[in-house]
């Protein structure tokens, strides 16, 4: 039995010791080749990519997150340096390991988590899976971006389309559905165990380096309720976060559903996205201490990248 | 929770072995009982009663056949010449009515749960041809993870036990186990009790051969699930999927691609479950014996999914072959229709519910019939037309072990099987005749390397690993089929190359498997019938 243990662990070690070594070069050939990462890993590897200490506000979430704040609206009004970290149906696990992928370079003034995500459960086994799949990937990096020896046999395209996070979704996709979905009820949505574990670390994690965490909830008839809302404004009481619910302040922000969407009241375009974020920009100067970097030396590629959004805002708004 | 996924093999597996160690000799059947259940419960849940339900059935109803043969042997003992012949034909008789009750039960649970919609389905389309008034509803009707699995395996256990070919369990719960045991339940093998029964509960301890051989067979599994199978998935899905919209080349690419991708799945599934069992000690049968190696429709399914083979053969084919209609057949066949038409009347008359029962047992569909029927009529006609190509090689002066010969058959064996399996994958046998005919439609082999099937779904990158792949089981299964792989674990291999072997197995899976960006995960195909 001796024999097995000792040899199980000296396995195990070399194991991990390939996996390190292959990590780190993983790493270093992402940050050094910019867009050989497709898919929903190039979220990490972007953020990852961006020079150290640099951004001020982490917007993470699902795609309620990235498709209503737009980083380039936050620099232009007050010279905020955000960053949109979600990713499409991003989980809460993947919320998590993104952060700790995140504060590895950065110290952000600001985490926003937007509040969506605090629902989906695909239940306990998926649960279960996806929390050793994404500790692995995070731990090794190797694994998590294995398939760019495809891009590298295949060819990549290192051009830039992403605005810190944020790509220009210009398509409209009227909701003409009740413009007053936020209905009066005390139904509370259930926020699982498993969700409910993973925020408390992120909150740790916040609390521990004094970042303060805001949760938010951008406008959204087809995903969100009243009951979701219930749940997380409980949720936000007891630990003592702030909350934002961007649902019942969509006649202040001016958003037309007719206009402002995309797919039909689900996400938000380019259009529903600069209102929004015209909001956020006056409400996070005013309660958090956000410096203005415009104009800084070491901002100047912001400045640049500002001018292209602006050019490619005013080309599709101009259609 | 399937096998190829990360819960089994970093959690799941590892921790039954631990307490399996942890737990003495005696009692460690029953942490792999407790496993196995657990198992069932995380695909299944609450219809774990079905295989709760299975092994009680299966137990008792051995129980009481072996309770009878005891019995049987007493009053044989006690009686004299003409009454022995009398008691045994008694309890002949006795032992056929538990054991046709045992099978009823466990049979019939499966005919319901499987084929009812069908039937139903089926009759409800005649019915409506004959306008009559009423119809008969589907029902919504869950099927337990394994069902087709674990019943072949009930049947063949009662019948052994009937048969007097092994002596019935006494426990419970070793049955259980022998029904229900983890790493075979999702797609077999399908075992007979003397396969397993041996290993199965004598909880040795973990050695570390076992081990590390075992490991190596569920990563060389996952080289071939991962790596192959499920990259040539994305292109399957996409030919089958939207038939309509191809013809030619590439219906013809996509029936060899599902076969590949069938193969690598279903063997490599099987290579993790042989693992599986290895790391316990547990020897269970081998269920693919290098079958594209095979000169013939027949010898395919020697060395293709072999245990649903053997059983088909040992609880159909020779039960039939003994049966008073082909006996009486045989008789009738050797005075009036010659050697030649008796022998091959007598294998069509064995044959024919092994083939439709096969194609049965795969699904409650139309086209899985014609699957095998499709193997039937060409096993058939291997056997009639055997007199003619033998006096045609005879003339040619053409040895039939002659390379050329060989690979001729080969290839004309291929051809089989890709039709087989186009058949097999397509979405109904409307679809599977409409893609057939379409082969011949504008057949163009340019279009294999004209840059055609990058646009189904898989890039260059993407066929590269497929064809590196498929070299390395190819060059494998060669050194398999020609015994250097037995030679090598007869000489035992040293430490260090095993310690390769797993490392370049484990990297290569984890490098080079379809898995994250761009990748959906692929369900395992044979877990489905």
């Amino acid at each position: 039995m001796k024999k097995i243990v000792k040899r199980g662990i000296l396995f195990l070690l070399i194991l991990i010791l390939l996996l390190a070594g292959c990590s780190v070069w993983a790493e270093k050939t992402v940050n050094s080749k910019r867009g050989i990462v497709n898919g929903r890993s190039r979220a990490f590897a972007e953020i990852s990519a961006e020079k150290e200490n640099t951004l001020d506000v982490l917007v993470m979430g699902d795609s309620e997150s990235f498709t209503s704040i737009s980083p380039m609206e936050l620099w232009k009004q007050k010279g905020i340096a955000a960053y949109d970290c979600g990713q499409s149906g991003q989980k809460i696990q993947e919320t998590y390991y993104m952060l700790k992928t995140a504060l590895k370079t950065q110290t952000p003034k600001l985490v926003l988590l937007e509040a969506n995500l605090m629902f989906r459960n695909p239940g306990r086994i998926e649960n279960l899976q996806t929390a050793i799949s994404e500790a692995m990937l995070y731990h090794f990096p190797v694994l998590r971006y294995h398939n760019i020896w495809k891009t590298l046999l295949d060819g990549y395209s290192p051009d830039q389309d992403e605005y810190k996070g944020f790509r220009i979704r210009n398509d409209i996709k009227s909701y003409n559905g009740d413009e007053n979905y936020m209905k009066e009820t005390k139904d509370v949505r259930k926020i699982s165990t498993f969700v409910d574990g993973y925020m408390k670390q992120i909150i740790d994690i916040c609390r521990d380096r004094n970042i303060p965490l805001m949760l938010y909830s951008a406008p959204s008839p087809v995903n969100y309720n009243t009951a979701k809302h219930n749940a997380v404004q409980n949720y936000a009481d007891k630990h003592g976060l702030p909350y934002l619910d961007l649902n019942y302040k969509t006649k202040e922000l001016g958003i037309n559903w007719k206009e402002d969407s995309y797919d039909r009241g689900d996400h938000l375009n380019v259009f529903g996205a600069e209102k929004v974020t015209a909001y956020m920009s006056k409400y996070l100067s005013e309660n958090y201490d956000l410096p203005d970097h415009r104009g800084e030396e070491a901002y100047k590629e912001w400045d640049r990248l500002a001018e292209m959004y602006r050019q490619e805002f005013l080309a599709v708004k101009g259609k | 929770m399937a096998y190829h996924t990360l819960l089994y093999g970093f959690a799941f597996l590892p921790l039954c072995l631990v307490l399996y160690q942890l737990t003495p000799q005696k009692h460690r059947w029953k942490v792999l009982l407790a496993f196995s259940w657990l198992f069932f419960y995380m695909i299944s849940r609450k219809l774990l009663i079905y295989l709760i339900g299975a092994s009680i059935i299966t137990h008792y109803t051995g129980v009481r056949l072996e309770l009878l043969r005891t019995e049987e042997e007493r009053e044989k003992e006690s009686a004299a010449g003409k009454k022995k012949k009398e008691i045994r034909l008694r309890y002949q008789k006795k032992g056929r009515q538990i054991l046709a009750l045992g099978i009823l039960l466990l049979l019939g649970v499966l005919v319901y749960l499987k084929y009812y919609n069908f039937f139903v389905r089926n009759i409800s389309n005649v019915l409506d041809l004959s306008v009559l008034p009423f119809t008969l509803p589907e029902k919504k009707l869950l099927l337990p993870v394994g069902i087709s699995f674990y019943s072949l395996e009930a049947v063949g256990y009662m019948a052994d036990v009937y048969w007097g070919k092994i002596r019935a369990e006494e426990s419970l719960g070793k049955t259980a186990l022998f029904l229900g045991f983890f790493p075979q339940i999702m797609e077999g093998p399908i075992c007979r009790f003397t396969d397993t029964s041996d290993t199965l509960y004598a909880g040795k301890s973990l050695e570390w051969d076992n081990l590390s051989e075992g490991y190596i067979r569920i990563f060389w599994g996952l080289f071939k699930k991962l790596i192959i199978a499920d990259r040539l998935a994305v292109l399957v899905n996409q030919i089958f999927d939207n038939y309509m919209e191809y013809s030619g080349a590439v219906v013809a690419a996509g029936a060899v691609a599902y076969t590949v991708q069938l193969y690598m799945e279903f063997s490599g599934c099987m290579d993790i479950v042989v693992g599986s069992g290895r790391v316990f000690g547990i020897r269970l049968p081998e269920n693919f014996r290098q079958p594209f190696c095979a000169r013939s429709a027949s010898e395919f399914w020697r060395r293709w999914h072999i245990s649903l083979g053997v059983w088909f053969k040992t609880y159909i084919f020779y039960p039939v072959s003994v049966s008073g209609l082909v006996k009486k057949w045989n008789q009738f066949g050797r005075k009036h229709a010659g050697k030649y038409l008796t022998r091959l009347v007598t294998s069509a008359l064995a044959l024919f519910p092994v083939w439709l029962c096969n194609g049965l047992w795969h699904g409650a569909r139309w086209s899985y019939i014609f699957y095998g029927m499709y193997y039937f009529t060409l096993i058939l006609a291997g056997m009639a037309v055997e007199p003619v190509r033998d006096r045609f090689l005879g003339v040619l002066h053409i040895h039939p072990d002659s390379f050329g010969w060989r690979n001729v058959q080969r290839i004309k064996t291929w051809i089989i099987i890709f039709t087989g399996e186009l058949f097999f994958r397509a979405d109904g046998l409307r679809a599977g005749l409409h893609m057939f005919r379409s082969i011949f439609d504008g057949f163009d082999i340019r279009k294999f390397w004209d840059g055609t099937l990058l646009g189904l779904g898989l890039g260059r990158a993407d066929f590269a690993a497929v064809i590196v792949g498929c070299i390395v089981v190819a060059v494998i299964g060669s050194m398999n089929e020609n015994g250097i792989i037995t030679r090598i674990r007869k000489a035992r291999a040293s430490e260090t190359a095993k310690w390769c072997v797993m490392y370049g197995l484990l990297f290569a899976v984890l490098f080079f498997a379809a898995y994250g960006d761009g990748y959906q995960a692929v369900d395992l195909i044979y877990a489905g019938f």
